[in-house]
């Protein structure tokens, strides 16, 4: 049951979606891998909207280079985990919800128990590698996993659900190229991270229509949003009949 | 004259995020009847350097991860020799990015 003051706190989304779909965010747990760019803003905004829980994991620490883009993170966090940092910022955003930082960089190894329990997983990495573990991942445990990426004025998503939809590998056989230093204008990984949290938001309290079996392409410089059709390959290595022979 | 027997086609083609910035936008290509994906590819990637650039890797090869649809469907890397296009067709190409 929803308390008077969240009831005030979350009065406008509980006048569009219900009582009913505002306790299913309350009792939700979401994992976001990565407290950067796409994991700041999709974050803040999963906070705010009342998410029970906000698990966040990131094993990098805030560099002065980061603040162009990663909106939790302020001048006096450089040299903090992120992690830390942006939990801070969102405990003081919303007391009504648990936040809980993890400071790993996910691997094989370990994906698995970080991403454990999650209703839903947010793909807030900044490469391929981890990506296609994420897939797995979720794909292991039929647990939904909602992509983004960024690069420049572009970015991308699509929000995969194991055993139905186009998993990250289907739509995403050969990994783009990993570059040192990636360029970024921070409005790309904001638009993409609340197109990731407005995911969640809609997978939650089931409303609307999923980015599912479609890849939304946005063109900052054209200021045009397009989705393209993906669909699931059955001969996909994570999740069709490929995928015996590999692993 | 046997080039002049040939006739063309008009392929329109849709690119995305830094395929287009190259490109300066979509492009409307003619091709001869009935060229393949690949033949459009290498059209699309003769138009400029970065064009060229952004599609293909340096010993020629398509670069594998790029997406290519053809009239709203993917069409995988292996098919693109084989595909054949028809006049009035649309290709969409996006090379999708990695960073977060
Ligand atoms: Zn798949």
């Amino acid at each position: 049951m929803l308390t008077d003051r969240e009831l005030e706190r979350y009065r406008r989304q509980v006048a569009l979606f219900g009582e009913e779909a505002q306790e299913r965010l309350a009792s939700a747990r979401v994992v976001i891998v990565g407290a950067g760019g796409l994991g700041c803003p999709a974050a803040l905004y999963l906070a705010a909207a009342g998410i029970g829980e906000v698990r966040l994991v990131d094993g990098d620490v805030v560099d002065r280079t980061n603040l162009n883009r990663q909106v939790l993170h302020g001048d006096r966090d450089v040299g903090r985990a992120k992690v830390e940092s942006a939990a801070e910022k969102l405990r003081a955003q919303n007391l009504e919800i648990t936040v809980v930082a993890t400071y790993a960089t996910v691997d094989d190894g370990n994906a698995a128990a970080l991403v454990g329990g999650a209703d839903l997983i947010v793909d807030a990495a900044d490469n391929f590698r981890v990506r296609y573990i994420l897939n797995r991942v979720a794909l292991g445990a039929r647990v939904p996993l909602i992509h983004g990426a960024v690069r420049g004025f572009y970015g991308q998503a699509t929000t995969i659900v194991p055993g139905l939809t186009a998993c990250l590998e289907c739509i995403f056989p050969v990994a783009p190229p990993e570059e040192g230093i990636i360029p970024v204008v921070g409005t790309t990984p904001g638009i993409i991270g609340l197109v990731q949290a407005n995911e969640a938001i809609k997978y939650i309290t089931g409303t609307g229509d999923l980015l599912t079996d479609r890849l939304l392409v946005w063109d900052g410089r054209a200021a045009t949003m397009t989705t393209l059709p993906v669909e699931r390959e059955e001969d996909c290595r994570a999740c069709g009949n490929g995928r015996c022979s590999r692993r | 004259m046997l080039e002049e027997m040939k006739r063309e086609m008009q392929v329109r083609v849709r690119a995305f995020a830094r395929l287009r910035e190259a490109i300066g936008g979509d492009l409307t290509l003619e091709v001869p009847e009935g060229a393949t994906m690949s033949r459009l590819l290498a059209a699309v990637g003769g138009t400029s350097e970065q064009a060229g650039e952004a599609l293909f890797e340096e010993n020629g090869e398509l670069r594998g991860y790029v997406i290519l649809m053809h009239n709203g469907r993917r069409v995988r890397r292996a098919e693109a020799g084989t595909l054949t296009l028809a006049d009035g067709d649309e290709v969409a190409l996006f090379p999708p990015v990695a960073g977060g």
